[in-house]
C-alpha cells in the first residue's frame, strides 16, 4: 500500500467535558472516496473538520493526538491553517452563496487569495465550472445572482468554487442531504469523476450512498471508530 | 365571545393610537407647509440672506448645513466600521462586546445641549478654534455614531455563519474574510445608518450653536480656526426667538419647510433599500 495522504493517529477531540472524539485513529489512502458513516453525533463531521482545521475555528474545543498530512503533523505550530484549507478544501451540508454574480462565487477563493491573475479569472472560472459539470447549464449566464440557481446547481456552484483553488482533498459533508435525488446522482456521479485525481472524504448518513460511492467506508459511534469496510478491497 | 370583544378593543386602541401618531405629523407637516410654502422660491435658495433674515434667501444656511452634515458623516463613518468590525470579529467575550454596545447606547443618550458645552471647552477653548464649523462637525459626528454603529452591527451579525466558515474553508486568512464579507455588508449599514442619523442631527441646534454656527456674516469657510457657517436650524431659532416682523415669519417657516424636506429625503432614501429587503423576503 502506498504511503497514505491522511494518518490519524489516536486523535481525541473534547468540548468541555463532553467526548466528541475519543482516540481515532486510521488512514486514508491517495486519491479515491474515503467514506465516513455513522449516525448523528458520532463525530463524523467533527473528525472531517479536523483534516483542515476548522475546528480551531469552534471555540472551546481541545484537540489531542495527532493527523499527518503527506506525512507531517497538522497540529503543529509552524503550519498555517489558512494556507492548509486552500489545499484541503471543503464542501458544506447546505451550499452557501456569498452574494454576487455567478461568476463572483466560483471566483470567490482565488480571487481573494491573489494566486490568480485578474485577466486569467474566467478561463480558471470555466475550467473549475467545467469540472462541476456546471459550465453548460450556466455559461450564458455567469453575470446573473448565484441565488438565481436551483439547490442542487448551487452544491455543484460551490464544489466549482473549491476546485478552483485546486485543492489536493476535499472534504464534503454531507453534501447530498440537501438535495433532491436527480440532483443527488448528479453529485454523486460527480464525486466518482472527481475522486480519479483528488482525494475525497464523504461524510454521510447513508449506506446505499457509502456503498456507491466509496472506496472504504469508517463507521464511527459515539466518537469511537468501530470499523473500516474496504469496497474497493475484498475485505481490509 | 368575551375574547372577541377584548380582541376588537385592544386592535381599536392600537388604530387610535397609530392614528393620534400619524395626525400629529400631519399636523406638523400641514402647519410648516401652509405657513412655509409661500417663501419657497428659487431665489430663496439662491441668494443670500439679507436684513437680518426679513429679506433675501438661505443660499449660505443650506450650505453650512451640508458642511456640517458631510463633515459629520465623513468623520464617522471610518470610526463606526472600526467599531463595528471590532464588535462583530475580533472581541470574542460576550460581556466585552455587550460594553461596547452599552457605552454606545449611553452616547446615543446624552443630551445634544452636553455635546454643545463638551465642544465649547475642547474645541472652542482648549484648541482654541473658536467657532468653527468644524467643531460642530465633529460634535455631530458624536452624536451620528451610536446610530451609525448600531446599523452596522446589526449588519455584521445578520451575516450567515455559514459564509464565514465557507470563506474559511476555501483558505481565506481573517483579514481577507473581513475583506470579502465584512466590509462589504458593513456599507450597507453604514449608508442607511447614516441617513437615519443624519436626518435626526441635521436639525440639531443645541451642539451647533456654541461651537460652529453664527447668526450672520459668514459665507463659505476658508479655515478651520475661527471660521464659522450659518446653518438651517440655528436660523430658525433665531427667527422665532428674536423676530417681530411678520416678513421674517414667512423667511422662518420657508426656512422650516426647508430643514423638513431635507430630513424627509434622508429618512426616505434611508427607506428604499429597506422596503426593497421586505420584498425580496417576501418573494423567497
Amino acid at each position: 500500500m502506498t504511503k497514505p495522504i491522511l494518518h490519524v493517529r489516536n486523535l481525541s477531540v473534547h468540548s468541555g467535558r463532553r467526548t466528541l472524539l475519543d482516540s481515532v485513529s486510521l488512514e486514508i489512502p491517495h486519491g479515491g472516496v474515503f467514506g465516513l458513516i455513522g449516525p448523528s453525533g458520532a463525530g463524523k463531521s467533527t473528525l472531517l473538520k479536523s483534516f483542515n482545521r476548522m475546528l480551531d475555528l469552534t471555540p472551546g474545543l481541545r484537540v489531542s493526538g495527532q493527523v499527518d498530512f503527506h506525512g507531517s503533523p497538522l497540529y503543529h505550530r509552524s503550519v498555517d491553517p489558512d494556507a492548509l484549507r486552500a489545499r484541503i478544501g471543503m464542501l458544506f451540508q447546505q451550499p452557501v452563496i456569498f452574494p454576487g454574480s455567478i461568476f463572483a462565487n466560483v471566483t470567490f477563493g482565488v480571487r481573494h487569495h491573489g494566486t490568480v491573475r485578474r485577466r486569467d479569472l474566467p478561463q480558471v472560472a470555466e475550467r473549475a465550472l467545467r469540472d462541476a459539470c456546471l459550465w453548460e447549464e450556466v455559461k450564458d449566464r455567469l453575470q446573473l445572482p448565484a441565488t438565481t440557481l436551483s439547490i442542487g446547481q448551487q452544491q455543484r456552484l460551490c464544489l466549482a468554487r473549491t476546485l478552483a483553488c485546486s485543492p489536493e482533498v476535499i472534504l464534503m459533508d454531507e453534501p447530498t442531504s440537501a438535495l433532491d435525488p436527480r440532483s443527488t446522482a448528479a453529485v454523486e456521479e460527480l464525486i466518482g469523476c472527481l475522486a480519479k485525481a483528488i482525494t475525497i472524504i464523504l461524510v454521510t448518513h447513508n449506506h446505499a450512498q457509502a456503498a456507491k460511492v466509496c472506496g472504504r467506508v469508517a463507521s464511527l459511534s459515539s466518537g469511537k471508530l468501530e470499523k473500516i469496510r474496504g469496497f474497493d478491497l475484498e475485505k481490509v | 365571545m368575551k375574547r372577541k370583544i377584548i380582541d376588537h378593543l385592544f386592535r381599536a386602541i392600537t388604530a387610535l393610537c397609530a392614528l393620534v401618531a400619524a395626525s400629529v405629523l400631519a399636523v406638523i407637516i400641514g402647519a410648516i407647509w401652509r405657513k412655509g410654502a409661500s417663501a419657497m422660491s428659487w431665489e430663496f435658495f439662491t441668494v443670500q440672506m439679507k436684513e437680518a433674515g426679513v429679506s433675501g434667501g438661505i443660499l449660505y444656511h443650506i450650505a453650512g448645513t451640508a458642511i456640517l452634515i458631510l463633515t459629520a458623516f465623513l468623520a464617522c463613518a471610518p470610526v463606526a466600521i472600526s467599531i463595528g468590525l471590532v464588535h462583530g470579529v475580533y472581541l470574542k467575550r460576550e460581556h466585552t462586546r455587550r460594553a461596547v454596545m452599552l457605552v454606545l447606547y449611553i452616547l446615543n443618550g446624552v443630551p445634544a445641549i452636553l455635546f454643545g458645552i463638551f465642544g465649547m471647552m475642547v474645541f472652542v477653548q482648549y484648541l482654541g478654534w473658536g467657532k468653527s464649523w468644524l467643531s460642530g462637525g465633529l460634535l455631530l459626528a458624536l452624536m451620528l455614531l451610536p446610530t451609525v454603529t448600531v446599523a452596522i452591527v446589526a449588519r455584521i451579525e445578520g451575516i450567515p455563519r455559514g459564509q464565514i466558515e465557507a470563506a474559511a474553508g476555501l483558505g481565506l486568512r481573517q483579514s481577507q474574510i473581513v475583506h470579502a464579507i465584512y466590509l462589504p455588508r458593513s456599507f450597507g449599514g453604514l449608508i442607511t445608518g447614516s441617513l437615519v442619523g443624519l436626518a435626526r442631527v441635521a436639525g440639531e441646534t443645541a451642539p451647533i450653536m456654541f461651537t460652529a454656527t453664527i447668526f450672520a456674516g459668514a459665507t463659505l469657510p476658508t479655515g478651520i480656526k475661527e471660521s464659522p457657517v450659518l446653518s438651517l436650524p440655528y436660523h430658525i431659532f433665531i427667527l422665532a426667538q428674536d423676530s417681530f416682523d411678520p416678513a421674517a415669519g414667512s423667511k422662518l417657516w420657508g426656512t422650516a419647510l426647508t430643514l423638513l424636506l431635507l430630513v424627509f429625503a434622508f429618512s426616505i432614501i434611508a427607506l428604499i433599500p429597506r422596503l426593497k429587503s421586505a420584498v425580496a423576503q417576501h418573494h423567497d
